[in-house]
């Protein structure tokens, strides 16, 4: 194989991981929040790009570390996620067919936030460009990488596999777990719905924020990711089956590495058509998705 | 009474593993009120349902007066004159009397004219309610209703699904008397635990147990049969 | 007692009686003329007809048979450009609108075939990547479209050799929307209209009662569609300028937002609602983003605290889409 073979599969599979791991963890967001209160968010995109919007006002017009940025928006998203919880989205808690009302507040949440964001930060076409964690090149084989996205790799997949084992084997997980799979008996055997909805809501958001803030370290964007990330989210969600963690996370995977695969040999908009394609497929023949529950 | 209406041969339904029914076999004729009993999950309701095309039974032949009904949707088999009721109560909440009816007649095979609703709707005692909004009325209310509207359509055969869930003991005597003078109007299969319901009113029972016909024959010989007693009767509400 | 098969109105809530017809009709037809001295203020009323038209049109699928299609507006897009791209090729106009119109019937009578499967939130998330598909096929079929760049200074359509004054166009969409308000009026109160209100209520319960539930949903959608093609073909020459942000899923959210916000499953509730929120677009133009904000906001107090909508008042709280259950909880209901 020539280098410049090599390189391009190096780089593609260096990107499909970045990508996948930032892809599985919004997916894993939007999963844990629709698994636990029926709440598909259409804002999940909106989330995602306020994350990122938010990391780049810290970095470039205040001056803080990336590193404490990158907490500080993750550690912002819960009290949003509560005060969010608390205002709207409590109220439908035993609305029967709740699942559709949420859907449109939540698309009504992303037009308020498109709004709010062409108005603070800009057009659309702006480029947000954050600076790295650390700096440095490292060589895998002959392709270089920028130390600042393996840092951002690791951090991603670091998260995934805590969220994993939190959801796995600790009291908190286990709770919400309880409650994805049937609300009136996890009630029954003393778990307090209520309470593991509103931590549910606000873990799934948290985890959206981290993916938003992890994507902007490692990459340049501009506000119309947060449209694309919301299709691609439900993409996932929908095919890897709704509440399905782990269907999120390996559909993510997939995800990450078929965008960078097509983006190399095609343009992102027929990776686009072939996930909503997909997807399609999908809710019309197994609405369940691959991985159900 | 040797005119057939109904004829089900060897039908059967899996719900992924699950048998819910293993080949059926029933045979009903035309003016002959057809009881079926038995515990809950034994499929009767996926009989009815197979029937009226809303379940696709895995095998087995359904026909009905004279015609198969193999692969034809529910309103097909609906305007072939074969109607239903649901073992929950169901019409349409926010409409009123009124439109619930006049709905039924949009699409029926033979729509009653506006003097024969008015004559059903008399004698179900559901006239003075024609302008209330159908979710508000009572659970008898709204049974009467949906035997309005399944009546107005003119039917051939109707399928019950336990007509007297819910109601009042007081409710279930008139539901009975309804039920009976119904007879008149067209034939009746009916589902039901009430074995008052089923005594009273069947020419012939058929005991469903695990998906299969356990027992067939004239109500008094199967209430008083020893294997029904001892599956079902002994544990129910004999 | 009055028998059941003489009344006619299928709900007291969308009876439509002759006076407010009357009413509307006698507004739409004068505004263009009230407004000639101002041609802005006239535009804005053009386009709040073109918006009243497709609001009737949705709101035959939302409000009178129960499926939320957010591809509404690319429905529209598909219209306007096949419109836009046969006068280009030397087409009348007139004869364009028909084909596009079509066109627009055909695309969203097969793009609304999931809602033969798929119920409740599911049929509205697939309508919406299928808005999100239609929107990227406008852009990256850029030789037809122009792509992102769009098509622009669109001339308004002649008749009989001379191009159209801005007034008798104006007349020509006020025409339009008070012909969709009639055709809805009348469809709601024919027994297809019953037939739909059935669907929306219970669809199962419509099949046993005979009603064929898979060709009148479609009906539905291609009279919808025909509305929201007509409405796109409409709106190319009137404004002179279509790009694929024209049609995209906040457009579709718009309009089923008229209708939800004025009353979903009524005949005037939605044109109040046209009437009340398509001249926001225009009037907020230099402050879009507002719009984007108040649009939101707007969503979120019709779910939350008026279901009804303007025309079912505050009080009523009906569950937001008496539509059927969704497929994942009548699957697990059918074991």
């Amino acid at each position: 194989m020539s280098d410049v073979n090599l390189i391009i599969l190096l780089s593609t599979i260096s990107t499909g991981l970045i990508l996948g791991s930032i892809f599985a963890l919004v997916a894993v967001g939007v999963t844990i929040v629709y698994g636990s209160i029926w709440m598909p968010n259409a804002a999940n995109g909106q989330f995602f790009v306020l994350a990122a919007l938010l990391g780049w006002t810290m970095t470039v017009s205040w001056g803080i570390h990336p590193a404490i940025a990158a907490l500080l928006v993750i550690g912002i998203s819960v009290p949003l996620s509560y005060a969010l919880e608390y205002v709207l989205v409590r109220r439908f808690y035993d609305v029967p067919n709740r699942n559709i009302s949420y859907f449109v507040l939540s698309l009504g949440i992303t037009q308020i936030l498109t709004g709010i964001f062409s108005f603070t930060y800009g057009r659309w076409s702006d480029q947000f460009q954050l600076p790295p964690l650390v700096g440095g090149i490292t060589f895998v084989g002959p392709l270089p990488v920028a130390n600042n996205r393996l840092v951002v790799l690791a951090l991603a997949l670091a998260i995934l596999a805590s969220l994993f084992a939190l959801l796995r084997y600790h009291r908190y997980g286990r709770a919400i777990r309880a409650v994805f799979q049937n609300r009136d008996a996890a009630a029954l055997r003393g778990v307090n719905v209520k309470a593991s909805y509103s931590l549910s809501f606000a873990l799934g958001n948290a985890v959206i924020f981290a993916g938003g803030i992890l994507f902007a370290l490692a990459y340049s964007f501009d506000l119309t990711v947060a449209w694309t990330m919301s299709i691609t989210a439900f993409a996932i969600m929908i095919i890897g089956g709704p509440g399905s963690v782990l269907g999120a996370l390996i559909v993510g995977m997939v995800f990450g590495f078929t965008q960078a695969a097509v983006s190399t040999v095609a343009s992102p908009t027929i990776a686009a058509f072939s996930y909503l394609g997909a997807m399609l497929l999908i809710l019309l023949f197994k609405p369940s998705g691959l991985f159900a529950r | 009474m040797k005119d057939i209406l109904l004829d089900v041969k060897a039908v059967s339904k899996r719900f992924g593993g699950v048998a819910a029914l293993k080949g059926i076999d029933l045979i009903q004729h035309r003016g002959e009120t057809l009881g079926m009993i038995g515990p809950n999950g034994s499929g009767k309701t996926t009989f009815v349902n197979v029937i009226s095309g809303h379940t696709k039974p895995n095998a087995g032949s359904v026909s009905f007066d004279g015609h198969s009904l193999s692969g034809s949707n529910p309103f097909q088999i609906a305007k072939s004159g074969l109607t239903r009721t649901y073992q929950a109560v169901r019409v349409f909440g926010e409409l009123t009397v009124r439109e619930n009816v006049a709905t039924a007649l949009v699409d029926a095979r033979d729509a009653a004219s506006p003097d024969a609703v008015a004559e059903i709707a008399d004698w179900l005692r559901i006239s003075h309610r024609f302008d209330a909004r159908a979710g508000s009325l009572t659970l008898m209310e709204q049974r009467q209703v949906e035997l309005l509207m399944r009546l107005v359509q003119k039917p051939k055969l109707m399928m019950l699904d336990e007509p007297v869930g819910g109601l009042s003991s007081a409710e279930v005597r008139i539901m009975i008397g309804v039920l009976s003078e119904l007879k008149g109007r067209c034939t009746i299969f009916v589902i039901e635990h009430t074995m008052k319901v089923i005594r009273e009113l069947a020419d012939k029972v058929v005991v469903l147990m695990a998906g299969e016909k356990l027992a067939e024959g004239p109500p008094a010989q199967i209430l008083s049969d020893q294997r029904v007693i001892d599956q079902y009767l002994g544990t129910a509400d004999a | 007692m009055t028998t059941v098969a003489e009344t006619k109105d299928p709900s007291p809530r969308s009876i439509g009686h002759g006076l407010p017809l009357a009413c509307f009709a006698a507004v739409a037809f004068a505004t263009p003329f009230l407004l000639s001295g101002n041609r802005y203020l006239a535009f804005v009323a053009g386009v709040t007809m073109i918006h009243i038209l497709w609001a009737s049109g949705m709101n035959l699928l939302y409000g009178y048979t129960g499926l939320m299609p957010l591809m509404f507006a690319g429905l529209a897009g598909i219209s306007a450009y096949m419109v836009v791209g046969l006068t280009a090729a030397g087409w009348s106009f007139w004869l364009a609108l028909p084909v596009g119109a079509l066109a627009a019937s055909i695309a969203g009578t097969i793009l609304g075939l999931p809602s033969l499967r798929l119920k409740g939130f599911y049929f509205t998330l697939c309508s919406l990547v299928i808005q999100t598909v239609v929107t990227l096929a406008f852009v990256y079929f850029s030789g037809l479209t122009n792509g992102d760049t769009g098509i622009s200074q669109i001339p308004l359509p002649s008749f009989a050799g001379t191009p159209l004054s801005g007034l008798a166009y104006d007349l020509v969409l006020a025409a339009s929307a008070v012909i969709g308000v009639v055709i809805l009026m009348v469809i709601v109160q024919s027994t297809l209209g019953r037939r739909l209100i059935a669907i929306r209520e219970d669809d199962e319960l419509a099949g046993m009662l005979g009603i064929n539930v898979t060709g009148y949903k479609m009906i539905a959608f291609f009279i919808g569609s025909l509305f929201a093609g007509i409405g796109g073909a409409l709106y190319a020459p009137y404004i002179g300028f279509i790009s694929p942000r024209s049609f995209d899923v906040l457009i579709s959210m718009n309009i089923w937002l008229m209708v939800a916000f004025g009353g979903r499953g009524t005949i005037w509730g939605p044109v109040i609602g046209a009437v009340l929120l398509a001249p926001l677009s225009f009037l907020l133009q230099e402050y879009y983003t507002v719009k984007d904000v108040l649009y939101g906001l707007l969503i979120i107090v019709v779910i939350v605290a008026m279901p009804g909508g303007i025309a079912g008042g505050f009080k009523r709280k009906r569950r937001e889409a008496a539509a059927p259950v969704d497929v994942a909880a009548s699957r697990r209901s059918v074991k």
